[in-house]
């Protein structure tokens, strides 16, 4: 499975979203479903999918599907050239 | 020495002017011998504990990072973490666990020996002890090399403006500044006066003109139900007026210093929600606590039920930190109670606003949920604020009852208020009300006031200074400075 349909996964996993729902705009808190709650387990599923550990700067830094992408990339996760 | 003096005021005088007088390389020797004097001042007995704190912290920190192996290191954070929280813990704790136990002992027919120790809590402990503690995880993270300069590093420890009762700092924020030459700036000196005038107004017009009338019902043997009502919402608004007071001075002298300390404070009392709420009040602990205490807590954590724990878990630390007593362990479970129920009902709570057409008066939806919140914050002051836990379940009875809050029992209650008191309340609460209402419309009211002619700018100041000084009284101390 390609970096981007685990990190697709994730979302539609932990927050319960349809498929179509895991769009690139997806931001923290602008969902019913992706609340502050909801973000400390995306964040425990994302560690584990990618085996990577998220600080708590970069857990307040990751608050939009796009900035979770760009976390990764920096961790080494290569979403580009897979 | 406290904050609310003119001993102070001439002390931070004299650092200033010492401190762009003499060279950058030397203003740290200034600035921690100014900190130690400050500090004993206030408890000279407890010096000692501090200098010892410093070098243990700053030396740990130097241990953690030369360790090669993330196994070596984290076994070297644990140790330094431990010996940091022995010392607040046997200060602060012991006699709380003592007689925790004595009492297990006694209702369960034991035999308990040990006996009450005289222990006094050193001034600022909780404060230092938590700042050392960020500093030694951020070592091992890797987010923070181990400061190599001891001058700095115990400048860094026990900055005065902030020694006392915080903005808790961390050492990247810190550290870096005072090694960057600070220049005289007109402007962060005019803030800084600003900022320590309006600190001494909230704290001599509001906060300690309020806690004797609060006092007078919480140690009244038999309050009202009204009266304990008014005078937990009359404590609520002197806790902040008092707490948000010792920051705006912290950040004021730090400013006049070129130092930029972290707010600390943003209207806590017209937070939305729970959540809201404790990012707007006491900032740097909240932020530490979710740092350092929930975010670790989290690791691994996926399903909803565990976060909860870890959010009641992460409460309960922030209870135990403000106090040895089973009121604020409480007081913290409260919290932790209503942000999880808070979560759980969310859903619900939405679906009745849409159900009632409440979402389509936004206005109103948002007052009524600062309402509610507030009066959460303020049942949750019950424990905070009584001195046992049974008078404070005695407290929470009357607060709850809803003959406590029939009209005519709440105006009888005003009684306790002095005519003239009231009325000063009343004038200084209203004038604190429309620097917030600016401050909300317009981001900062001292940039607004920056905006207005100079006859308006100084009459405004004058009226601050001459309200201080003819009306202004002092208390105790800060609230906080206690902690």
């Amino acid at each position: 499975m390609r970096n981007i349909e685990k990190y697709r996964n994730a979302f539609i996993h932990v927050l319960e979203l349809e498929e179509d729902e895991v769009v690139e705009n997806l931001e923290l808190a602008e969902s019913a479903e992706w609340d502050s709650i909801a973000h400390m387990a995306l964040i425990s599923e994302i560690e584990d999918v990618f085996d990577v550990s998220l600080d708590s700067e970069w857990m307040t830094e990751f608050n939009s599907y796009q900035s979770g992408i760009e976390l990764l990339e920096r961790l080494g996760v290569d979403f580009i050239n897979e | 020495m406290t904050f609310i003096s003119i001993e102070f005021l001439l002390f931070l005088a004299i650092t200033v002017l010492l401190n762009y007088i003499i060279p950058h390389r030397v203003r740290w020797i200034l600035l921690l011998v100014a900190s130690y004097v400050f500090y004993a001042s206030l408890s000279i007995q407890f010096i000692l504990l501090l200098l010892i704190s410093t070098a243990f912290t700053y030396f740990t920190g130097i241990f953690i990072e030369k360790q090669e192996t993330k196994k070596q290191k984290k076994k070297a954070m644990v140790v330094g973490i431990s010996v940091l929280l022995f010392f607040l813990g046997w200060f602060k704790y012991f006699n709380f666990v003592n007689e925790s136990l004595r009492s297990l002992a006694t209702f369960m027919g034991w035999n308990y020996a040990i006996p009450y120790q005289e222990i006094v809590l050193p001034l600022a402990i909780s404060f230092y002890t938590f700042q050392a503690v960020s500093y030694l995880v951020d070592i091992f993270y890797g987010k923070q090399k181990a400061e190599r300069h001891y001058g700095y590093f115990s400048v860094y420890f026990a900055f005065f403006p902030q020694l006392v009762a915080g903005p808790i700092e961390r050492a990247r924020k810190l550290i870096p500044q005072l090694k960057v030459e600070q220049r005289l700036s007109y402007e962060n000196l005019v803030y800084g006066m600003k900022r320590i005038a309006w600190g001494f107004f909230k704290k001599t017009l509001i906060a300690d003109r309020l806690a004797p009338i609060v006092a007078s019902v919480y140690d009244s043997p038999n309050p009202s139900g009204s009266e304990i009502v008014l005078a937990t919402i009359l404590f609520s608004i002197q806790l902040y007026a008092d707490f948000s007071a010792c920051s705006d001075i912290a950040i004021g002298s730090a400013r006049m210093l070129g130092i930029n300390l972290t707010e600390n404070f943003k209207q806590p009392h017209f937070a939305v929600s729970i959540s809201d709420f404790w990012s707007r009040w006491h900032i740097t602990l909240s932020t530490w606590l979710r740092d350092y205490i929930f975010f670790p807590l989290c690791k691994r954590k996926k399903k909803r039920s565990e976060i909860y724990f870890a959010i009641v878990i992460t409460f309960l630390v922030s209870g135990i930190w403000h106090g040895a007593a089973w009121t604020f362990v409480i007081w913290g479970l409260i919290h932790g109670f209503y942000r999880v129920f808070g979560d759980a009902t969310k859903s619900y709570r939405e679906s009745m606003a849409s159900f009632i057409r409440l979402d389509r008066s936004p206005v109103l939806h948002r007052w009524l949920k600062i309402a509610i919140t507030f009066l959460l914050v303020c049942f949750s002051r019950v424990f905070f604020r009584s001195d046992t836990v049974s008078q404070a379940f005695e407290h929470a009875k009357l607060f709850l009852s809803i003959s406590s809050w029939s009209p005519v029992g709440m105006i009888k209650a005003f009684e306790i208020f002095p005519l003239f008191d009231l009325l000063l309340f009343i004038f200084f609460f209203i004038i604190l009300q429309l620097f917030q209402y600016i401050e909300r419309n317009n981001g900062s009211a001292w940039e607004f006031l920056s905006k207005h002619s100079t006859f308006t700018r100084l009459a405004f100041y004058i009226f601050l200074i001459f309200s201080v000084l003819v009306l202004g009284v002092t208390g105790d101390g800060f609230v906080y400075g206690g902690f």
